[in-house]
């Protein structure tokens, strides 16, 4: 191995003394690079942004019980759909320290009378709320502020309403008002008002939307009625209406255990629900930004592939105008693997540096591209310099050069010395 | 002693589809310490005997022994081996890697041979500095003149220590003034060092040097013959008269050649072996009408089969 040395110095000369084209030929090779780099990079970015936006939301205790069909793509296609819950089941399973639910229902709903006497009235949708979601779940909930005068949801209460800002108008409803509430068959309730929801501000709800959809003034309409969640129970009776359900688990209890103990629980009572942990949400971002990373970086494999390519036109170049070479280096007892390293370690050399060059301006890129798309989006992208992708780049390249000098290598090794030597 | 030995050597190439004799039953035999030179006219074979005396090539035919070893029984890493070891080359091109320097140029055949660096540096650096290039060892070859580039050529043949120096016209692209250095360069590493030196030249200048000239025609030996060497610089007349003389002779049986089922004299024993395993005997009864000069045939059967000694009887 210590000719490989002064076959690596033999090699690096000759890639020197043709300065321009040996450059040419780089510059092919760090185009691919690059893209493949920056690709790679901002799609690693952006899992995990996502992740630790996902992991903010839930932290590491939290899961969320859904309509069955409502991850993992199934046959409804992501629609949400209601269903049945036990909710006191829920909170009875082991591991489990807070359970809180969401049920909808459309009602017929009947405020204040206007001016002509003419009590306003009509079907309303009406939203079932645990008091726990806007204690213990802030982080899902986001910031929910009442008007001045109002308050939200406390444990025990029962015949009460909290309702969103321009259905309180619409109803001409204040705090300290009611309303009636019809349910199934002869229920019907008067429900209190305790506080009227303050118009949300802008920015307040792309950030609570940038979440899973988990929305809990149904809509940005702001023409919900929200009622505690045992309330829904005395009008329509138990829950088959559930929109979606937060668990948060006792500590030292493994979540993933416990949410697949709630899971088949409730499936035994015959909901048609799965329970969705941070890691499976992390593994089904993985695998979609995943897809994704691979897809575009299959398209930059295009870029680096002709960068190849263009390794091997200029070795093939090489051999020919260094034929006379060639022959004097056998002439003097050179081996036809000593040739045949010395070539393959020269566009192997061009391949490296290509990736040394394309890496740098990869990560480059992709720092920039993660600014602007950040900007655009308006969420922090993490940029990520992930040691493996370089490493892999690195050598990659240096692969991708060898690959390509294989053949023009094995074309120099082989030429006779009498006709490399008679070469002009 | 013999270093190298051509016995009965052919060459053939294919071009096309013509089959091209480049050396058709070649004898010669060199002894170590000997300065030879091969003349002859282009396609004379001089290149393709400098090839196979070189072991760049293997014979088609016949036997052709480096210092014991035969050519056709070596494998190619052999053949490599042995011309890295036992053959150094000096071009007439100089053919000097451009991208390494004088120094590195002198290195480039120990590296191939495992060499290790300082011991490397230290020898190319005194072998260029015995070619009188001490202080242009690291230039370019770009840098140098076409007699300090032959002279790294030089240095660069001695780099492995061979027992043969091969000299394909060392001073075809030189002028005479910077030609002289370099074939009394060669001279010394003969007389001083004992290295057997083989010199492929038109140069009467070159051939001089010479303890023997051996004069090519139609890929044969046309004539071997003890040089004046040392004592005299240019060639005696009679020896020059002779080498014409000869030459004309040749020159009738490659004219001769041109005439259906005719043969060159010089090479006689190997067609007629040729025809002998397809005709039997009427093709050597024939020969003889087909070449009246039956006069000629003594001297150019002495000329068949050619050893130091009977060179030295001839001349």
């Amino acid at each position: 191995m210590r000719k490989f040395l002064d076959f690596l110095q033999l090699a690096g000369r000759s890639i020197l003394h043709r300065k321009m084209r040996s450059w040419l030929t780089v510059i092919g090779v760090f185009i691919g690079i690059t893209a493949v780099v920056a690709l790679i990079s901002i799609g690693l970015g952006l899992e995990k942004t996502i992740n630790e936006q996902v992991a903010g939301v839930f932290g590491v205790d939290t899961f969320v019980i859904m309509d069955e069909n409502m991850f993992g793509g199934g046959a409804h296609g992501g629609g949400a759909e209601e269903y049945a819950l036990d909710l006191d089941l829920l909170k009875s399973i082991e591991g489990v320290k807070v359970a809180a639910a969401l049920r909808e229902r459309t009602g017929f709903v009947q405020g204040q009378p206007d001016e002509a006497g003419n009590p306003l009235q009509g079907f309303l949708p009406v939203l079932g709320l645990s008091p726990e979601l806007m204690t213990e779940f802030q982080s899902f909930t986001g910031e929910l502020t009442v008007m001045p005068g109002g308050r939200l949801f406390e444990a025990g209460d029962v015949e009460v309403a909290v309702l969103d800002y321009k259905i309180a108008q619409r109803l001409r409803v204040e705090v300290g008002d009611t309303i009636l509430v019809a349910g199934d068959g002869d229920a019907e309730l008067d429900l209190t008002i305790i506080g009227i929801m303050a118009p949300p501000e802008e920015e307040q709800e792309e950030k609570d939307g940038a979440g899973f959809g988990v929305r809990f003034s149904a809509g940005s309409e702001g023409d919900t009625i929200s009622v505690p969640y045992e309330t829904m129970d005395l009008l329509w009776g138990p829950a088959d209406d559930v929109l979606v359900t937060l668990v948060r688990t006792e500590p030292g209890y493994d979540v993933d255990e416990v949410a697949d103990r709630a899971e088949e629980a409730l499936k035994a009572r015959g909901s048609d629900i799965t329970a969705v942990t941070y890691n499976d949400i992390s593994e089904a971002i993985g695998t979609m930004t995943s897809t994704i990373s691979a897809f575009l970086a299959g398209i930059a494999g295009i870029a680096l592939l002709v960068g190849g390519v263009g390794v091997m036109n200029t070795m093939f170049t090489s051999v020919l105008e260094r034929t006379k070479e060639i022959g004097v280096m056998k002439a003097v007892g050179a081996k036809n693997v000593h040739v045949w390293t010395i070539f393959l370690i020269e566009s192997g050399l061009m391949g490296l540096v290509g990736g040394i060059v394309g890496t740098v301006l990869g990560l480059g890129l992709s720092a920039l591209a993660s600014a602007f798309i950040g900007r655009f989006f308006n969420v922090d992208l993490i940029v990520v310099a992930s040691p493996t992708l370089i490493i892999v780049t690195l050598l990659g390249s240096f692969a991708l050069g060898a690959l390509a000098g294989l053949w023009p290598a094995w074309r120099a090794s082989k030429l006779p010395v009498v006709d490399a030597l008679r070469y002009e | 002693m013999v270093l190298l030995k051509m016995e009965r050597i052919t060459k053939e190439y294919k071009l096309g589809k013509t089959v091209v004799r480049a050396l058709r039953g070649l004898d010669m035999e060199v002894a170590p310490g000997e300065i030879v030179a091969i003349m002859g006219p282009s396609g004379s074979g001089k290149s393709t005997l400098m090839h196979i005396l070189g072991a760049l090539d293997t014979p088609t035919g016949g036997t052709a022994t480096i210092d014991g070893a035969s050519l056709q029984e070596l494998k190619e890493s052999q053949l490599v081996t042995l011309r890295g070891k036992k053959v150094g080359f000096v071009f007439q091109t100089f053919n000097l890697v451009q991208t390494l320097s004088a120094l590195q140029n002198v290195e480039l055949p120990m590296i191939f041979q495992g060499v290790p660096r300082a011991k490397r540096a230290r020898r190319a650096r005194d072998l260029l500095t015995r070619v009188g290039l001490a202080d242009r060892v690291r230039h370019k070859p770009n840098e140098l003149s076409g007699g300090e580039r032959q002279r790294v050529a030089v240095a660069r043949a001695l780099a492995n220590d061979p027992e043969i120096i091969l000299a394909d016209e060392p001073t075809g692209n030189l002028d005479t003034e910077t030609g002289a250095p370099i074939l009394s360069l060669l001279q010394e590493l003969s007389r001083q060092d004992g290295k057997t030196v083989i010199l492929v030249t038109h140069d009467p200048d070159a051939a001089a040097i010479a303890d023997r000239i051996v004069r090519l025609r139609d890929g044969c030996v046309s004539t071997s013959g003890r040089h004046a060497g040392e004592e005299t610089a240019v060639p005696s007349p009679g020896h020059d008269a002779e080498g014409r003389a000869v030459s004309e002779e040749a020159n009738t049986s490659s004219l001769d050649e041109s005439t259906p089922g005719s043969v060159s004299t010089s090479c006689r024993h190997v067609d007629e072996e040729a025809k002998a395993s397809s005709s039997g005997f009427d093709d050597r009864s024939e020969q003889p009408e087909a070449h009246p000069p039956v006069e000629g045939s003594g001297t150019e059967t002495s000329t068949l089969r050619v050893d130091p000694e009977g060179g030295d009887t001839n001349a």
